[in-house]
């Protein structure tokens, strides 16, 4: 299955290209991503909880970096397999700046097999966009922060938020008993 | 094909549900009549730890009119809807959808608030929801809220449909349901999905279009609107060629989907063709 698109995303191509190669950065970004391990130079085990609406499975794999060429271009490998089935595949990555934006090309061939691809084949592709979006936007996000700030925790506005309405939420509560 | 180690409640009130939903979030599914949930958690692509079976709140299955709306609770079967002779004559175009998806068993089982939150890419009741300008009534532990069709459908399998929140009743406007309407598709030979569906509805002045709204389904990760035909079509005669022309712009801006069994090639012009023939079939009516 081929898999292609275009992400556009507001910051310098030498910092997406370095948040790209980051392992740290891209354990933030790639959606589900519970763990990334280095296992070689640019080479990667990786733990993925991925899925879309009530469909999850839990993916464990390898990626690999290759024909790395900062800040243009690299090929990434994938191989991983889960309890829904398995995928390999290759992809390749092109990055052009234009007036302060940078363009990500994606193109790859996908195989995927088993259960997944037996019954979920008419909605693989559009996963695979739905998930490469998420990634990207995670992505410009940790291009834009300035180098020396802490990167930007994704969740962290929305864990705030919860934490916030849940106190808000008790000091309501309490208030009526108290009157 | 035997499921995940699951647990299983089974709420007497839609109260009861959601306070437990809100109770136990992520973990949970909500259980209506599953011929979407079930077939995923047996092939474990869904592995729930809690099942919330709603499908005995008898009373949320009603078709009823009320304030100038047609009120569909969420639990009615597709079978419901498709016998209802009231609805045959109120608003066709629900009725056709209802009586095309899957087969027998299907509908026998499966609700319309079940397929509409689940949001199947190729699910057949989209494309009608959101050519009939309905509303869904979302309900939760803070409350109800009101969201437009063209507003619940965000992507693939995902819809605006909160964590906390059960979709509890299908609203559609009379006003808007008593014109000419057609839903024709092209189902998947084998899973009755459709590959393309296009629910039409019309309004007509003598023999010009007043106003239309055309939903497609299984054509891209999500049903939409297919503001270009309507555009085109809107003001214009109701003869072959003007139809033909602004069913040309069926999927205009879209994303198509892309699989083994129809290229994104293939489903745009099976939507052009479809849409051509719903338009041509409603403006009959």
């Amino acid at each position: 299955m081929k898999i292609e698109g275009t992400h556009e995303l507001r910051a310098a191509r030498a910092r997406v290209y370095a948040a790209l190669v980051d392992p740290a950065v891209l354990a933030r970004c790639i959606p589900g991503c519970e763990r990334l391990e280095q296992t070689g130079e640019h080479a990667y085990a990786a733990t993925l909880r991925a899925g879309v609406g009530a469909i999850k499975g839990l993916f464990t794999g390898n990626v690999r970096l290759e024909d790395m060429r900062p800040p243009e271009h690299y090929r990434i490998v994938v191989d991983g397999r889960g309890q829904p089935g398995f995928l390999k595949g290759a992809g390749d990555l092109d990055l052009a700046e234009r007036d302060g934006v940078t363009v990500i090309k994606y193109a790859g061939d996908v195989q995927v097999g088993g259960t997944i691809a037996g019954v979920g084949q008419r909605m693989i592709q559009g996963a695979a966009k739905m998930m490469a979006a998420q990634f990207f936007t995670a992505l410009e996000a940790e291009a834009q922060a300035a180098p020396e700030e802490p990167p930007p925790r994704h969740n962290f506005f929305r864990l705030a938020l919860r934490w916030l309405s849940g106190r808000l939420q008790r000091l309501f509560q309490r208030r009526p008993q108290s009157s | 094909m035997i499921p995940a180690q699951f647990d299983y409640v089974v709420p007497s009130s839609l109260d009861e549900a959601v306070a437990l939903l809100a109770q136990h979030q992520d973990e949970a599914k909500i259980l209506a009549g599953g011929h979407s949930l079930i077939p995923a958690m047996k092939l474990r692509l869904a592995q729930p730890q809690l099942l919330i079976d709603i499908g005995r709140l008898k009373d949320l299955t009603y078709v009823r009119e009320e304030d100038g709306q047609l009120r569909i609770g969420a639990l009615t079967t597709h079978y419901e809807l498709e016998s209802s002779a009231r609805l045959r004559d109120l608003c066709p175009l629900l009725a056709a959808c209802a009586g095309s998806i899957g087969d027998v068993q299907v509908r026998n089982k499966g609700t319309i608030g079940g397929s509409l939150a689940h949001a199947d890419p190729a699910a057949d009741w989209p494309a009608a929801v959101l050519a009939l300008d309905a509303e869904l009534v979302a309900a939760s532990a803070n409350g109800e809220r009101t969201i437009k069709a063209t507003d619940f459908f965000v992507d693939m399998l995902t819809t605006a449909l909160q964590p906390g929140e059960i979709l509890r009743e299908i609203r559609v406007p009379l006003a808007a349901a008593r014109t000419s309407q057609a839903y024709l598709k092209m189902p998947h030979p084998a899973s009755g999905f459709a590959v393309v569906g296009v629910a039409v509805n019309l309004a007509r002045q003598g023999d010009a279009c007043q106003a239309v709204a055309v939903g497609i389904t299984g054509v891209a990760a999500k049903a939409y609107r297919a503001a270009g035909v309507e555009q085109a079509l809107t003001g214009g005669a109701l003869d072959e060629q003007t139809i033909a022309n602004a069913s040309a712009h069926a999927a205009d801006n879209v994303d198509l989907n892309d699989d083994l069994f129809a290229s994104a090639d293939y489903r745009r012009h099976l939507a052009q063709v479809y849409t051509r023939r719903a338009i041509a079939e409603a403006a009959k009516r």
